[in-house]
């Protein structure tokens, strides 16, 4: 049984297809611009199993590059952030090296690293890394002197009073660098594929270009398209789980 | 007579600020009785604040020494001091039954004794309806019930309380004093309290100690002997207003 709703939105698709298909094959774009969905499809068929290689390449760079750039940001940002001094130190060089385009040090990584998927790893934990470890550091500091005296008060050891208190206290601002940084490791990793690999999607995507398989370039796009959707469900799942203690962070008081 | 639960003597405080030297108590001696009800009233900023830390065992001394149940203190004892703050400081993602087995849980009690036990300390602030729900589906007096349940749930000997109702408007404020006399009546635990409201400090307490301005020194340790349970009436006879005046002179006097 089908919804209404669901059927319109299914002619919806349908008919952009079909007209997206007529446009290329009646010549009213270059099939160069534009490659037909046929043409997609095509691509998958022929060169399915290259592309699904290239997807588990690249889903296990971003998948590495994420645990990494999670693990070190949130490490550093507790650290940092546990010390007046510490953050004083490190903020401003934090910021300034998040305010630059990392991109211009890749060349470098690729004569230390190689080419193949450890540059990528690398650079895409470096293009995370910023926004999680600033924003985690912000949480921590954020985190009133109360808190604090109330954990010495019960006799909360170090430990339960990171794990405890000061790490849930910061993890709302935690989760809004993880929103950005999540979102940086995968592009840094794509990215990277495009500029020099030899395996990967975004390899594959630059790869065909040069050869004017457009509609290569573009079933590259979607499985692309894909991991960036996944990405983005996860963290809005991850966003929702701790966005009701935004709203009671700015009630309890 | 056994010894005193809170023994301070000669106790003095300093603090460096910038390049002064503030000093923030000087020459505070006294002594508490264990199940005794006592505050201490001061004007701001006389290092009320300051002592409740000390005996907290949160910060050491510059002079003196603080013996609580005979022992010098270094340290907080949380299986025998609790405090209750200004601020009810709950943990905004736990439910106010969560926040009142927290310090049991830190310690490793098993979670069905500890509900049971938190459970009945709820219900003894009365609020056994509310025991599912979150910080912020609670009104400020319900949030400091909660943090007064909490800091009985480690069944401490000793409760330190700094200005606890100061946030609460003044009705919630009476009626929270009352119910925190109902509270202590039921468990007579030995209660050191801190208040800028004379009326709160007389109506709750056993002894009120009056502080003079910085560098705080005790003025004056007055016994309070209206018969117990109290009513709330007793804030209107003419007694209450002679103690109170009484109060109020010793620290307008040395504030001149």
């Amino acid at each position: 049984m089908m919804r209404p709703r669901a059927i319109k939105v299914l002619i919806i698709a349908a008919a952009s297809l079909a007209a997206w298909e007529a446009v290329v094959r009646l010549g009213l774009v270059s099939q160069i611009i534009l490659a037909a969905p046929s043409a997609i499809v095509a691509a998958a068929a022929t060169d399915g199993r290259v592309f699904l290689t290239a997807f588990a390449t690249t889903v296990i760079e971003i998948v590495a590059a994420i645990l990494i750039a999670w693990t070190l940001g949130i490490i550093v940002g507790v650290v940092a952030g546990s010390s007046n001094m510490l953050a004083a130190a490190t903020a401003p060089v934090l910021s300034s090296i998040f305010a630059i385009p990392l991109i211009i040090v890749y060349p470098l990584l690729m004569a230390w690293l190689g080419i193949g998927p450890l540059s990528k790893v690398v650079f895409g934990v470096l293009s995370g890394f910023f926004p999680i470890a600033l924003n985690t550091m912000d949480g921590v500091r954020a985190i009133e002197r109360r808190y604090l005296v109330f954990a010495r008060s019960i006799g909360a050891t170090t430990l339960q009073t990171y794990a405890r208190i000061i790490f849930p206290l910061a993890l709302p601002s935690m989760v809004s660098g993880l929103r950005v940084g999540t979102g940086l490791v995968v592009i840094g990793v794509i990215v990277t594929e495009m500029l020099a690999s030899l395996g990967g999607v975004g390899f594959l995507i630059s790869y065909h270009r040069t050869l004017f398989n457009t509609g290569h370039v573009y079933f590259g796009m979607v499985l692309a398209l894909m991991m960036a959707v996944a990405v983005n469900v996860g963290l809005t799942w991850l966003d929702r789980r701790v966005g009701r203690w935004r709203i009671l962070e700015r009630t309890d008081g | 007579m056994s010894t005193p639960i809170i023994e301070v003597s000669k106790l003095g405080k300093d603090f460096r600020a910038g390049h002064a030297l503030v000093h923030a108590l000087s020459d505070v001696s006294f002594a508490v009785t264990e199940g005794q009800f006592v505050t201490l009233v001061g004007p701001s900023g006389c290092g009320k604040s300051t002592l409740l830390q000390i005996l907290a065992g949160l910060i050491g001394p510059t002079r003196g020494e603080v013996r609580i149940d005979g022992k010098r203190i270094s340290a907080p004892i949380p299986e025998k001091i609790s405090m209750v703050f200004q601020d009810p400081t709950l943990l905004p993602w736990k439910t106010a039954l969560a926040n009142v087995e927290f310090p049991l849980d830190l310690r490793g009690v098993a979670r069905p004794t500890r509900r049971e036990r938190c459970s009945a300390l709820l219900e003894l602030v009365g609020l056994r309806e509310f025991a599912e729900h979150y910080p912020h589906e609670l009104s400020g007096g319900m949030r400091q019930r909660v943090a007064i349940a909490r800091g009985l749930a480690q069944d401490p000997r000793l409760i330190l309380m700094d200005e606890p109702f100061a946030a609460l408007d003044e009705q919630t404020r009476t009626r929270m004093g009352h119910d925190l006399l109902d509270i202590w009546e039921k468990t007579r635990k030995t209660v050191f309290f801190i208040t800028h409201s004379l009326t709160e400090a007389i109506y709750l307490s056993d002894v009120v100690m009056v502080m003079s301005p910085r560098p705080g020194r005790i003025l004056e340790t007055i016994a309070i002997d209206f018969p117990r349970p109290r009513e709330l009436d007793v804030i209107g006879s003419e007694a209450f207003g002679r103690v109170r005046n009484r109060i109020w002179h010793l620290i307008a006097e040395a504030e001149a």
